[in-house]
């Protein structure tokens, strides 16, 4: 049995607590006033506290998730779909059934676009002779922890729509994203904190904005919390300059004292909750201000994640025409990495970065594959391994997933922009294939699943839908992706969509 | 009658009719199938099972092989009572792995039903709304008008009393936020609470509808229901000039339009004959939805997916359906056909417009700000109609026809000469261009099935031969007479706003999934009050709910009430609900004297924190506004769709991406945080302890109540007047100690402390006034 069935044990302990006692004061204060009929919608959610821990739907492998999206969507074929057949077909131009009745997104399929073989260079690592990449030697280190899916699609191959469609389950706007459907479903572990929170780096927020981390058709409460790089790292967290907290203290205590006053005068349980809201504030400063902290970890911490507190991201900075340009040593991701695993280690349910700079057409050079992948690869390269080594150290591996990967795949084919070739090379968006890999709590890691064909086109075997993929998410997390739902207008409204297409792929998992 | 009688039964937490009553189809049984059964067994033939339809009494007591599913009067021989109380699991109905599961009352309901003869009936929002003038109740006094006899004799039937009236200051706060989103000026109170006369309720609720932040509130309402937003969405989210439809509605709601102008100026005011500037201003509306300009999308796509959007937005505006189900199948509730989903596309899918880069086609039109500019002429024609009003027929009245038709032409004249910002429109294609429309199979754009003409669904009223096959016809089939649901949508929608709950719970909802609605007559009564007496006015429905003695009941509840009925379903109390996410802001900043109550224009950019907006490609920075700009009201701060106002999200707020029906209330500690520290919550706190310097002459207990009555405009208690002053000194105490950070307080980001100040006093009063500002009180509408 490993920590997170522990809990769920736990949790069933823990839920017949709170039933008998009632919420503790924090979850008071978030409780959401929803009306009979959102209630009904909510199921059988405690009225009182949308956020408490909830009893999984089934024993779930893993209790919390760090979900690393690189915004843009990297290339597989330079990173890990290695295609020595492609090599032999650079330069040559691209025959005609990849061209013919295909849509894309910047590709001239009249201007005769030539195939592009691999930038760089493989070599096989880990038990199963896992392909990776030079431009990634430290994640190489950890490949046996990975399960590398190469053969994953979508039906979106442009930036917002096939990010919302990961994320929320739906292609256009207003959906809940699977941050705030997993707190939905599982609530949150610390109350003093919020249960889904968003990490940004690269210089930019993604391209479907802030509705991948919102709550959608769901209570506002659901929805992700960013942390920031500057300023308060969650918005409005630091008092008014001027304030201390011993004010602070004192503010609130006035404030509880007066409320108290209106609530014998008016006896609405609003108030109630209203106090412990404003209380709840306080915890949160403080811990909040503590977690996100990472100038508290050691040196040796640091340096192993690339870390560096207090670091402005020359993505904010530097830029070439409207693009971010980071340097190699940004530590804007290395940052959000370490303190990804102090959220987790905290009791934060989701934890979601986004990494922009991945979209890589070869038009500018923010977007060179050459030359500005190698710096993008090595901002994630370091970071990534070293979560994956500190949460093992820890012993959280085996209750956290990890997930990485972009919105789509990138073209076998170079982008022929406006019809030519210019100074820097890049590849198309591509919605057919593109790998993505699954780490840590529940997951069988050092091995492959699905394969591509020849040349990264089409996936040969085991072909993997974004739809699978949230669908495993859940059920690693122990819920039932088909049960997760909300009835809205007689539709059972779930990440997964309308359809029982999405599969748990058992497969990935341990 | 009997009907309701038991509905009023069946709704009770009291009293659950049992024991052999009739049983009421539309709100008993039918959810129940509904919910359980139909959707292999309705109205989706793709995915209907055994052939068998459940919500159609033809098909369901038709002879089948073995028994029919139904037999009336014989529950024994009906095969589908057979499978729901069978004990095989292989037979038994609903399977298990629907998810679905019938209990045992449920399935003794069931029973009865189909023994009392299974009779069917429509669903209620599909049948047109029935005036009863009013009903019988035993305390002749209580009520003010036909309303009211609707509540109370359901109160009495539970044995339940209304509340007494609350207080004058409790309702003055309460009309003035429901009336104008804005908190009620000491001088308006004062007024109030002094007239003495009968009208004086009366009196007030007159003036609140005429303020110009009548049409503030209201838009505000709207803006979410249109999804109103200052850019086109999506990757690159470019900004979009749309405002001067805001200000268009503003003045719409002012002027009272009636709501079926209102209606057709938007859907289809581009069609009407001899349209003018503000009626094509109006089409705007269904310009809102969304653009994308990311490199490489198919603007196809995006066209399609917009012209869905209006489909689906004005279904839920007046028919209060979930169109959007049909367009990937027919609907499994409600009965629209995916072809009939279609057919209303091919209303909405003749304008020109076609996800382009500039939201082309765009038009140059003065709106309600650019005529603003020019006061002195509006006051002339004014003054002009006043006049005419009183003349006679003759010269004279001539005389000023000609004098306002002059002045109007001087105006349009002026106006058309300022620089009009092009703004996105509703536009038909020429006839020989229109497109064709096809069924999209699973809604995919690349996937045309058959080619379907412009029509209604079978299921609502038919289309009136007179009417123009076109949007402008379809406008003015959804302000029909004959059509059920616009007028009892909308007055549920209004109820909604100042009860906190629709009469309907599911106001976006009047399908056979929605909620039923806890006092149907009083919704019909209501929506014919609306539709027929009032000829469509907003304002006098306004005016006929505020004056109802079940608006003006006190919101105080007692330990049973509560446990009767938490959620005020029975309305034995006023309504008392947390306050919209702009109004928590404008009442902030005019309680401190900050708020600029300057109406129209373009957005403006309050502070935000930095670091918010970060989109991609798309250089158009935050510049924070200046001067009075700094404080409008939040309906005019600039909407980003990628990157909302954060402190306006942490309330409940949209993004304006799609249609927002309602917004859920939710509690969190980010959003008390947000009104802790937020910049603009911290400015109109020292603004406010400027106030209490200013104005309040004497010492801390004087000068703490002078905070509590401008704050929360009612006489203040002793006690709290203490706590007060108890927090005052402590921190007074703290500040002569520290002064800079009493510098701080007191100014950062308000500005240097004015002459004759102290700072330490200032930034006392400051940390005071921050927690008047975040009192529940104040917070809260009660």
């Amino acid at each position: 049995m490993n920590n997170a069935q522990k809990q769920y044990l736990q949790a069933v302990t823990r839920r017949h607590f709170l039933a008998r006692c009632g919420t503790g004061v924090g979850g008071m204060a978030l409780s959401t006033m929803l009306s009979g009929q959102q209630l009904q919608a909510a199921g059988d959610h405690a009225a009182l506290n949308p956020l408490a821990p909830r009893r999984p739907h089934i024993a779930p492998r893993a209790k919390n998730i760090i979900y690393l999206h690189m915004a843009g969507s990297p290339t597989q074929l330079e990173l890990f779909d290695f295609k020595p057949a492609l090599k032999k077909h650079d330069g040559k131009p691209c025959s005609k059934e990849y061209l013919d009745g295909k849509r894309f997104a910047f590709i001239h399929p009249q201007a005769n676009p030539v195939m592009m073989g691999p930038l760089f260079d493989f070599k096989q690592h880990g038990q199963a002779g896992t392909w990776i990449s030079e431009l990634l030697p430290n994640i190489a280190t950890v490949t046996d922890e990975l399960c590398v899916i190469r053969s994953m699609f979508t039906t979106q191959f442009n930036h917002s729509p096939a990010q919302l469609l990961l994320h929320t389950g739906d292609p256009r706007f207003g959906s809940p994203s699977m941050g705030s459907w997993i707190t939905y479903g599982l609530g949150s572990e610390n109350e003093n904190l919020p249960g889904f929170m968003v990490l940004a780096s690269g210089g930019r927020t993604p391209s479907a904005g802030k509705s991948i981390w919102g709550s959608g058709y769901l209570p506002s409460v659901y929805q992700g919390t960013q942390c920031r790089n500057t300023g308060d790292p969650i918005l409005y967290l630091s008092n008014p300059k001027g304030l201390d907290s011993t004010s602070r203290r004192r503010q609130l205590d006035a404030l509880r004292d007066l409320n108290e006053i209106q609530h014998r005068a008016v006896g609405d349980p609003e108030t109630i909750s209203r106090i412990a809201q404003y209380e709840l504030t306080f915890r949160m400063q403080t811990e909040a201000a503590e977690v996100m902290d990472i100038s508290r970890e050691s040196k040796g911490i640091l340096e192993m994640y690339g870390a560096m507190p207090g670091v402005k991201s020359t993505a904010d900075t530097k830029s070439v025409g409207d693009k971010p340009l980071a340097a190699a040593d940004d530590p804007g991701f290395a940052n959000n990495c370490l303190l990804a695993r102090r959220l987790v280690e905290s009791g934060v349910r989701f934890v979601q970065l986004y990494d922009w700079g991945w979209d890589h057409h070869g038009s500018s050079q923010p977007e060179d594959m050459k030359s500005h992948l190698p710096v993008k690869a090595r901002q994630i390269d370091r970071p990534i391994a070293a979560l994956i080594r500190d949460l093992k150290q820890r012993g959280l591996l085996d209750e956290t997933l990890i997930v990485w990967g972009g919105e789509f795949g990138r073209t076998p084919m170079r982008e022929n922009r406006g019809g030519r070739y210019g100074k820097f090379v890049g590849r198309d968006h591509h919605p057919f294939a593109f790998t993505m890999w699954m780490a840590g709590g529940g997951i069988r890691g050092g091995q492959n699943f699905g394969t591509t064909d020849e040349i990264g086109y089409y996936p040969a075997e085991n072909p993997v839908s974004v739809r699978d993929l949230q669908a495993t998410i859940l059920h690693s997390l122990g819920l039932d992706p088909y049960r997760l739902g909300v009835m809205r207008s007689g539709l059972n409204s779930r990440l997964i969509g309308p359809t029982n297409e999405g599969k748990v792929r058992s497969e990935i998992l341990a | 009658m009997k009907k309701f009688v038991l509905v009023m039964f069946f709704l009770s937490s009291a009293a659950l009719a049992r024991g052999e009553q009739e049983i009421s189809f539309a709100h008993q049984i039918r959810p129940l199938l509904s919910r359980n059964c139909l959707a292999c067994h309705g109205p989706d033939q793709k995915k209907r099972k055994a052939k068998l339809r459940l919500d159609i009494r033809e098909e369901a007591i038709a002879t089948r092989e073995g028994d029919p599913a139904i037999l009336p009067g014989n529950s024994f021989k009906s095969a589908m009572y057979a499978r729901i109380t069978s004990s095989d699991p292989d037979e038994r109905m609903p399977p298990v792995d629907s998810g679905h599961k019938l209990n045992t009352d449920e399935i003794d309901l069931l029973r009865q039903w189909i023994d009392g003869g299974a009779q069917y009936e429509g669903h209620w929002a599909f049948t047109k709304p029935e005036r009863t003038e009013s009903l019988l109740v035993r305390d002749k006094a209580w009520p003010q008008n036909g309303l009211d006899t609707f509540v109370l004799s359901r109160l009495e039937a539970e044995n339940l009393r209304p509340a007494q009236e609350a207080d004058r200051y409790t309702l003055i706060r309460r009309l003035s936020f429901d009336l104008t989103g804005l908190p009620p000026s000491a001088e308006l109170i004062a007024k109030f609470v002094n007239d003495k006369s009968p009208e004086a309720y009366g009196k007030l609720v007159d003036e609140l509808l005429a303020s110009p932040h009548y049409g503030e509130r209201w838009a505000r309402v709207w803006m979410d229901l249109a999804r109103y937003a200052d850019t086109q969405g999506y990757e690159k989210d470019r900004t979009r000039t749309v405002w001067p439809w805001r200000d268009w509605l503003i003045k719409a709601f002012n002027d009272d339009m009636p709501y079926d102008q209102f209606t057709i100026e938007q859907l289809a005011g581009d069609l009407l004959p001899n349209a003018n500037s503000q009626q094509i201003l109006a089409t705007v509306f269904h310009r809102n939805t969304m653009t994308n300009t990311e490199g490489g999308t198919d603007d196809e796509e995006f066209r399609v997916a917009a012209v869905k959007d209006r489909v689906d937005t004005t279904g839920v505006i007046w028919l209060g359906l979930s169109l959007g189900c049909a367009k990937c199948h027919s609907h499994k509730y409600d009965p629209i056909s995916q072809m009939e989903y279609y057919r209303l596309f091919a209303f909405f899918n003749q304008s020109a417009d076609a996800d382009r880069f500039g939201d082309e086609p765009v038009q140059a039109l003065p709106s309600p700000f650019h005529y603003r500019q020019h006061v002195d002429i509006l006051e002339k024609i004014s003054i002009a109609q006043k006049k005419l009003k009183l003349s006679g027929p003759g010269a004279g009245h001539e005389a000023i026809t000609k004098e306002i038709a002059g002045l109007k032409s001087q105006l349009n004249e002026k106006v058309h000469k300022m620089k009009l910002a092009a703004v996105p429109v509703m536009q038909e294609l020429p006839e020989k261009s229109h497109r064709r429309t096809r069924i999209l199979n699973k809604g995919d754009y690349l996937n045309p099935g058959d080619e379907v003409e412009a029509g209604v669904p079978e299921s609502l009223h038919p289309m009136d031969g007179s009417f123009a096959v076109n949007r402008l016809g379809m406008a003015r089939w959804l302000m029909d007479r004959e059509n059920p649901l616009t007028a009892r949508v909308m007055v549920n929608r209004i109820w909604s706003r100042m009860f906190g709950a629709g009469l309907v719970e599911t106001e976006e909802d009047f399908g056979t999934q929605g909620a039923l609605p806890s006092h149907p007559q009083l919704l019909d009564w209501l929506a014919i009050e609306f539709a027929i007496t009032h000829r469509w006015s907003m304002k006098k429905l306004c005016r006929t709910i505020v004056m109802s003695a079940t608006y003006r009941q006190s919101s105080q509840l007692s330990p049973e009430l509560l446990k009767r009925d938490p959620l005020n379903r029975l309305l034995a109390r006023g309504a008392r609900f947390r306050l919209e996410a702009e109004m928590i802001r404008d009442q902030a900043l005019a309680v401190s004297g900050l708020l600029s109550r300057k109406v129209y224009g373009p957005p403006v950019m309050p502070p935000q924190p930095e670091g918010i907006w970060k989109t991609v490609y798309n250089s158009v920075k935050w510049v924070t506004s200046k001067g009075e700009d700094r404080y409008r009201r939040g309906l005019y701060t600039f909407a980003k769709r990628t990157s909302a106002y954060p402190s306006f999200l942490l309330l409940d707020a949209g993004s304006g991406e799609v249609c927002l029906p309602r917004r859920i209330r939710t509690n969190t500690a980010t959003a008390a945080l947000a009104a802790l520290n937020d910049p603009v919550h911290v400015e109109a706190a020292q603004a406010l302890a400027r106030r209490v310097l200013l104005e309040a002459n004497g010492d801390a207990p004087v000068r703490a109540a002078f905070a509590m009555r401008i704050v929360t405009g009612r006489p203040q208690k002793q006690a709290e007047t203490e706590h007060l002053v108890q927090l005052f000194k402590a921190q007074l105490a703290h500040y002569l100690g520290h002064k800079e950070k009493a510098v701080a307080m007191a100014t950062v980001p308000l500005g240097a402390v004015p002459e004759n100040m102290d700072t330490a006093q200032l930034a006392a009063w400051t940390v005071v006034a921050s927690v008047l500002l975040n009192l529940d009180e104040i917070l809260t509408k009660g």
